[in-house]
């Protein structure tokens, strides 16, 4: 045991350590893509208004005519003090776009979570259990045509029948205008935040703004874990245990329920984990399809007027999310089995 | 069945029925007062698809932030009311001796939305620091020939130009010259766009998140007629197709900019909405760099000129939603004249531009690369510049290939890079003038290497104009002469659009060329 706890020990302290160069180079990736694409912030906000001479003096100002190695040492500098500054285009503290854009890509990150595990689960554990059969050839079936349509068609669809034919839900935004503009923020989760304030007409609203997005976003990434989760309870039904359990005379939905799933869903765990981190950078095409205003939304638009500090701000965050998840899953994974270590 | 297996099962069900139930009353909540849609009649929601940058007008310059500006601040002069310049802050400016000073009497008892009395110190102040900030946005470009600001007490203030500018009023009217309290607008920085904004004009902002929602209330210390409606929310979009099917389903009231031509076609035919279009004052334009070749021979460019298919462009690409034009300075204002329907005809005449490039004794078909940007100018850009491609190359006398580059990229100094390429323009301030100076000098904002010393001097002949007529005398002989030159050909005015459910009223009052969207004087019913 006391060689275990070492080990283990070990494997953390090493899987830290390599974050630091990880994250240096994404660092640097990230500047030198942004520096090396054409166009300028300046020129994107002012060009085809405002004279060159102009153009040039801000670009001075803001110190974007000075060599890069000085520009790359001010930027290293900026974000080991945990300066990760302000926009160019509209002047906003980086740190803003993460908590308040971030909290509403976590709210619909969340929710949409919550309906790729259950429906992913669900039709990804009853197709494994009855493979080959009608159910587990329409439980493929769905998983390749919700994880191959693209996300902003399905949504789109969604609108369409659900927001303006059917007339049922709406189509945009995390509220209504009104209820947004009423809403007390304390947390910039609404839900929560109406939960707060005990506001459940408030909630109410918010909830119904989530369902199409969560609904859209949920049903495409649950076409990753049908699959997964099938291949996996079909594997661990061919295990030797699971044999022995059967040949002890112990009953067929036990064996699958209580024996089979829960081992088929520990690989499912990293997948799981993975994807969320992923979608805590921004579910980009689903908040642009629902105006839902997140961290995806606000990087493409920010991407599109070259606005440096704004995107190695908030790539930079993305990263640290992603190597943070992909370590605290390393370490379970490490913790549940001994194998996975250095 | 095992026990433990009855409970698990028993736990799904409960789980599912929680769901369920949950989801049921979060519609029955919502259904009675939690969705709200902008069913108050005290509240008028407007969506748009423009951005904000700085909120605090010494740093702002893009149309998406003016319109929120124009509800919180005012200037000396303005177009409160319509396209007619009138004094807003000021009962009135004259020159003292010549066009190079201004002196400007302060309306009084005008208070900011914090209750503060506005006087002259303010007004200095707000001058002062566009000037001494020279924010990145580039604003203070307007003030360039502002040579300093004089008090003469406390209801007085004194401009002291460079050099004589008879349009300075028109100055006056733009976001640069907006006042702010000297008491919480600091003299060398940006105002942040989280700090409250403090203003004279009709509305509050109350509250503001980046991206999203911008909200106002009417201000209670306004001095001016209270706003028809006293609450105002203007929502975010970045697609014009979310907002579209948000209006449709009265989420919003009424969306101003932008929705595509296709959209607005369709818009016209939706039940419960109405399309509203005035005149308006943007325009689109395909800029030559005539120092180099082929565009440098004047044949070319003349030829060009000749073929281009403004009527297809407006018909089939716009759908009517925009206007053919025919010089740089839109029609509807004053000073405005045809000038290239004069020199070159209404419609596209190969014949014409067959013979002008035989006497230049130029080879046909003349390859040339034609430049445009897929977003900044809106979708339909793609399918105008497939027209223009399709109206030369059918001529026989051009092979036109077309290349684009994104915004960021295309927008930086690209008449050095390219030979022909798009730009549009939406006036700094409604006038004639406005649509020469900035394209006609040599040191133009495009750097298309243009440089005909006498269009200079007809600039600075305008400059110096002391009366309108004469001055717009001098702006129709600069048209004909860009109209000779050719370095710009001007090829449609977009009319101003807005979209509304039915139960808005007063828009069409409000679409005029000073492109302003006056929500003050909107109402629902």
């Amino acid at each position: 045991m006391a060689g275990q706890g070492t080990s283990l020990r070990v494997y953390l302290i090493t899987r830290i350590a390599l974050v630091l160069p990880m994250v240096f180079i994404l660092l640097t990736f990230v500047f030198l893509l942004m520096r090396v694409a054409p166009g300028d912030p300046i020129s994107a906000s002012l060009g085809g208004h405002v004279p060159q001479p102009v153009i040039n003096q801000i670009k001075h100002q803001l110190g974007f005519d000075k060599p890069l190695y000085v520009q790359y040492g001010n930027y290293l500098w900026d974000i080991l003090r945990g300066n990760f500054g302000s926009t160019i285009t509209d002047r906003r503290p980086v740190s803003d776009i993460i908590l308040t854009n971030g909290a509403a890509t976590l709210e619909l990150t969340f929710f949409a979570m919550i309906v790729a595990v259950v429906v992913g689960v669900l039709v990804g554990l009853v197709a494994g259990r009855y493979r080959d059969t009608p159910l587990d050839v329409g439980g493929r079936l769905f998983g390749i045509v919700v994880y191959a349509t693209p996300v902003f068609f399905l949504g789109l669809m969604a609108q369409l029948l659900f927001g303006s034919t059917l007339g049922w839900l709406p189509t945009s935004d995390r509220a209504s205008p009104i209820t947004q503009a009423t809403l007390q923020t304390h947390t910039n989760i609404f839900t929560l935040d109406a939960i707060i304030d005990g506001n459940w007409g408030d909630l109410g609203d918010v909830v119904l703004h989530l369902i199409l997005p969560a609904t859209t976003l949920g049903l495409v990434t649950a076409g990753v874990f049908i699959r997964l989760i099938r291949v996996n309870v079909i594997r661990t039904l061919r295990d030797d245990y699971i044999e022995a359990a059967r040949a002890r005379g112990i009953g067929e939905r036990a064996v699958v329920y209580r024996h089979a799933f829960k081992n088929a869903l520990v690989p499912v765990i990293t997948v799981v984990g993975l994807t969320t981190a992923g979608l805590l950078g921004g579910a980009v095409l689903t908040e642009t399809t629902f105006n839902w205003p997140g961290i995806g939304h606000e990087l493409v638009l920010y991407l599109e007027n070259r606005d440096y500090t704004a995107v190695q701000g908030i790539i930079v965050v993305f990263g640290l999310v992603v190597v943070a998840v992909s370590v605290i899953i390393d370490f379970v994974n490490a913790f549940i089995d001994p194998r996975i270590r250095y | 069945m095992s026990p433990r297996w009855r409970t698990w099962r028993l736990a799904g069900i409960a789980a599912a029925a929680a769901l369920l139930a949950a989801a049921a009353t979060s519609a029955a909540l919502a259904r009675s007062g939690g969705t709200r849609t902008s069913s108050a009649s005290d509240t008028l929601v407007d969506g748009t698809t423009d951005s904000v940058t700085n909120i605090d007008p010494a740093n702002e310059y893009d149309y998406g932030t003016f319109t929120l500006d124009l509800l919180i601040f005012q200037g000396l002069y303005g177009f409160p009311h319509s396209s007619k310049l009138e004094p807003v802050l000021a009962t009135g400016c004259k020159t003292k001796g010549t066009a190079a000073t201004w002196v400007c009497t302060l309306r009084r008892n005008v208070k900011f939305s914090d209750g503060t009395p506005m006087t002259s110190a303010d007004v200095k102040w707000s001058f002062d620091r566009v000037v001494k900030i020279k924010g990145d946005q580039g604003i203070y470009a307007l003030l360039s020939n502002l040579k300093s600001v004089s008090t003469n007490g406390p209801y007085s203030v004194t401009f002291h130009l460079k050099s004589p500018q008879s349009t300075w009023p028109f100055i006056l009217a733009t976001n640069a010259g907006y006042v702010v309290p000297k008491s919480l607008y600091p003299a060398d920085k940006i105002r942040d766009n989280s700090q409250s904004q403090v203003g004279s004009g009709p509305y509050e902002l109350v509250k503001y998140t980046p991206g999203q929602q911008a909200v106002f209330k009417a201000n209670p210390n306004f001095w001016g007629p209270k706003p028809k409606t006293e609450n105002l929310i203007i929502n975010y979009y970045s697609k014009s197709s979310t907002m579209k099917l948000a209006l449709q389903r009265g989420e919003i009231d009424m969306a101003f900019r932008d929705f595509t031509p296709t959209e607005l076609t369709s818009l016209k035919t939706a039940s419960g909405i109405t399309v509203h279009s005035g005149n308006g004052v943007v325009i689109r334009y395909l800029v030559f760099n005539p120092t180099r070749p082929p565009t440098n021979n004047i044949a070319v460019r003349k030829a060009i000129a000749y073929l281009f298919p403004r009527q297809t462009i407006a018909s089939r690409v716009y759908h009517g939603f925009v206007q053919p034009l025919y010089s740089m300075v839109p029609a509807g204002l004053p000073g405005h004249i045809d000038a290239f329907k004069t020199v070159y005809g209404a419609s596209p005449s190969v014949a014409k531009a067959r013979a002008v490039l035989k006497a230049a004794g130029v080879k046909t078909p003349v390859a040339i690369d034609i430049w445009w940007t897929p977003s900044h100018y809106g979708d339909a850009s793609a399918d105008e510049y497939a027209e223009i491609q399709r109206a030369l190359n059918s001529s026989g006398l051009f092979k036109v290939t077309l290349k684009s580059a994104e915004w960021a990229q295309y927008s930086a100094s690209p008449g050095k890079r390219y030979n022909a390429f798009q730009l549009g323009w939406f006036p700094d301030y409604p006038d004639a003038e406005d649509y020469i100076v900035p394209f006609y000098q040599p040191d133009n904002f495009m750097a298309n290497g243009y440089n005909d010393p006498k269009m200079t001097a007809l600039i600075k002949k305008e400059y110096a104009a002391t009366s309108t007529p004469a001055r717009l005398g001098v702006i129709k002989q600069a048209q004909m002469l860009a109209a000779k030159d050719v370095p710009i050909i001007p090829y449609w005015q977009g009319k101003m659009v807005a979209v509304s459910r039915n139960n808005v009223h007063g828009i069409d009052s409000t679409l005029d060329a000073a492109f302003n969207m006056r929500f003050w004087l909107l109402s629902k019913s």
